[in-house]
């Protein structure tokens, strides 16, 4: 058991190290990806502080707390998309038979499709998330003891746990439909803009389908009320305590359904 | 002259026939724009919750405004998009349409508007005429205002097109378009007042996007339309319009020119 373990994580970190070269091979577009990145995001902050300059704050959240909000999200985002992004393009690696070749290889195919690539751009969201985060802090006045430290770094795993998940859930139900991208598009990257915004701006039904169904309020907004401190909002502020064990059992779960729709999986035949 | 009209008036037909087969295409922007219309909707209500009016525009104006825009912004969308013109660079295919008799950058016009009208008249149009008997928004309320606001959208149609054309052809110079894609999108998203109108703009960045074509994409349409606009004030906006129109087209075939040359030294 452990030396397969061990074996994984070798050829996970070899595979791993060959997608980095592949990305490092174009050093112009390397540089430009991750400062696109972080500019695009960039943008959507500016929009907010623009959005924000006339009205001062949204439902009691401003500017410097939205910043924080989102900085927190594309945080964790960041981590996630190093990690899994490739998992929407899926249907591809199923449609073109690319997948059968990871079935016969001496990993397991969920981490091999996780090796698959090692996605650098994300730097130019860590970069973005890490520098809005540090100017939030600081505009805020913020002074965290440790425990709150621990609160942010749970906040930050199971986030990522969370949005991983979520894309492991989209890629699982390519083994019976053969179409994961299109899915992903319409069903997470809107939730995901949602979470930008505090989530009492948003209809009831909808706070508790991103509660209770796919948990994203746990991923930025309900950490947040309990690291900010704003006790006036409709979720108490301890739910924010629980986003680590939600991301480890939201992706636990999709890991299963994944598993499962593994097992259903016959080739697409070509 | 009618023959080289109705040889472009072609290719509209055959992209309303191509828009035809691809419906699921046409659904999911639907499902995108509705949804991103949900999500501004609800931004604007919190932003305005427990206000008045703010800078002399009141909730119900703004609600209005970003229904128009949200709808415009569906129009948009149903045409080439930069990603579509980079790759047409990267892979070559563009160079077989200079092979061809026509001229390029009309022709993608012409296709445009075939896709455009089909996901106008079969999504947009019913999908915003029950919305908006829904929200019953402010509309123009005589035939000269919607004169005008046709007249201001379609202006504003045509710097959009030139401008992503213009940023697509870039390609041609930039391997990697990875920055200038960024700028493009940050450009239109924020100073054509797709979703924050220029009214609540502070006012050394109010001035900076008066200086730019993008306001003339959404948002004097959009303020023409919510009658925010209107009276003696609409005319230099017009004008305003199009110049940048004249510019950006002036631009597009300086670009498209000087890529074309490109293409001939690459083919060698």
């Amino acid at each position: 058991m452990l030396k397969s373990c061990l074996r994984g994580l070798k050829f996970y970190f070899y595979m791993v190290g060959v997608s980095i070269k592949t990305q490092l091979q174009y050093r112009y577009a390397f540089v430009m990806n991750i400062l696109g990145w972080a500019m695009t995001y960039a943008g959507t902050a500016i929009t907010m502080w623009v959005m924000l300059y006339s009205f001062q704050t949204i439902r009691g959240w401003m500017f410097w707390e939205l910043l924080f909000l989102f900085g927190l999200s594309v945080l964790s985002w960041s981590i996630c998309i190093i990690f899994f992004f490739h998992f929407r393009n899926m249907d591809e690696y199923i449609v073109e038979g690319t997948f059968d070749r990871f079935l016969v290889r001496p990993i397991h195919p969920f981490l091999h499709v996780v090796a698959l690539k090692f996605d650098v751009g994300a730097f130019g969201q860590l970069l973005f998330s890490i520098v809005a985060l540090i100017i939030a802090y600081a505009q805020l006045g913020l002074n965290w003891q440790l425990s709150q430290w621990l609160i942010f770094l749970g906040a930050v795993i199971g986030g990522t746990l969370i949005q991983g998940g979520m894309l492991v859930l989209i890629s699982g139900v390519a083994f019976w439909t053969t179409r994961s991208e299109r899915l992903f598009w319409t069903l997470m990257w809107p939730a995901k803009n949602l979470m930008n915004y505090p989530l009492t701006i948003f209809p009831r039904v909808i706070q508790l389908l991103v509660t209770f169904v796919l948990p994203f309020a746990f991923v930025n907004f309900l950490p947040a009320l309990l690291l900010l401190d704003k006790t006036k909002e409709s979720f108490a502020p301890y739910w924010g305590f629980f986003t680590l064990p939600v991301g480890v059992i939201f992706f636990a779960l999709c890991f299963k359904f994944w598993t499962i729709g593994l097992n259903h999986y016959k080739s697409a035949g070509s | 002259m009618i023959k080289t009209y109705r040889m472009y008036w072609e290719f509209t037909r055959k992209s309303f026939q191509r828009s035809a087969a691809y419906r699921v295409d046409s659904w999911s922007r639907v499902l995108g724009n509705v949804m991103s219309l949900g999500i501004w909707g609800c931004i604007w209500f919190a932003l305005y919750y427990g206000k008045g009016s703010v800078e002399n525009i009141s909730f119900h104006s703004m609600l209005s405004y970003i229904l128009i825009s949200m709808a415009l912004q569906g129009i948009h969308s149903a045409g080439t998009p930069l990603w579509e013109i980079q790759r047409r660079v990267r892979t070559g295919d563009i160079a077989i349409e200079l092979l061809r008799p026509y001229d390029y950058p009309l022709r993608m016009l012409f296709t445009d508007l075939g896709s455009m009208s089909f996901y106008f008249i079969t999504a947009i149009f019913p999908l915003y005429t029950v919305i908006f008997i829904f929200f019953q928004p402010n509309i123009p309320l005589s035939a000269s205002q919607w004169g005008l606001f046709i007249l201001s959208a379609a202006l504003g149609y045509l710097i959009r097109y030139s401008l992503e054309l213009t940023f697509g052809l870039f390609t041609f110079w930039l391997v990697e378009t990875g920055g200038v894609e960024d700028i493009f999108y940050f450009s239109i998203s924020l100073f054509s007042g797709s979703v924050v109108p220029l009214w609540f703009f502070p006012d050394w960045l109010a001035s900076i996007a008066s200086l730019l074509p993008f306001q003339g994409i959404y948002f004097v349409p959009n303020a023409i339309f919510v009658g925010e606009l209107s009276g003696q004030a609409i005319l230099p906006a017009l004008l305003n319009q199009v110049i940048w129109l004249v510019i950006c087209y002036g631009l597009l075939r300086f670009v498209w020119a000087k890529a074309s040359q490109k293409i001939v030294v690459q083919g060698g």
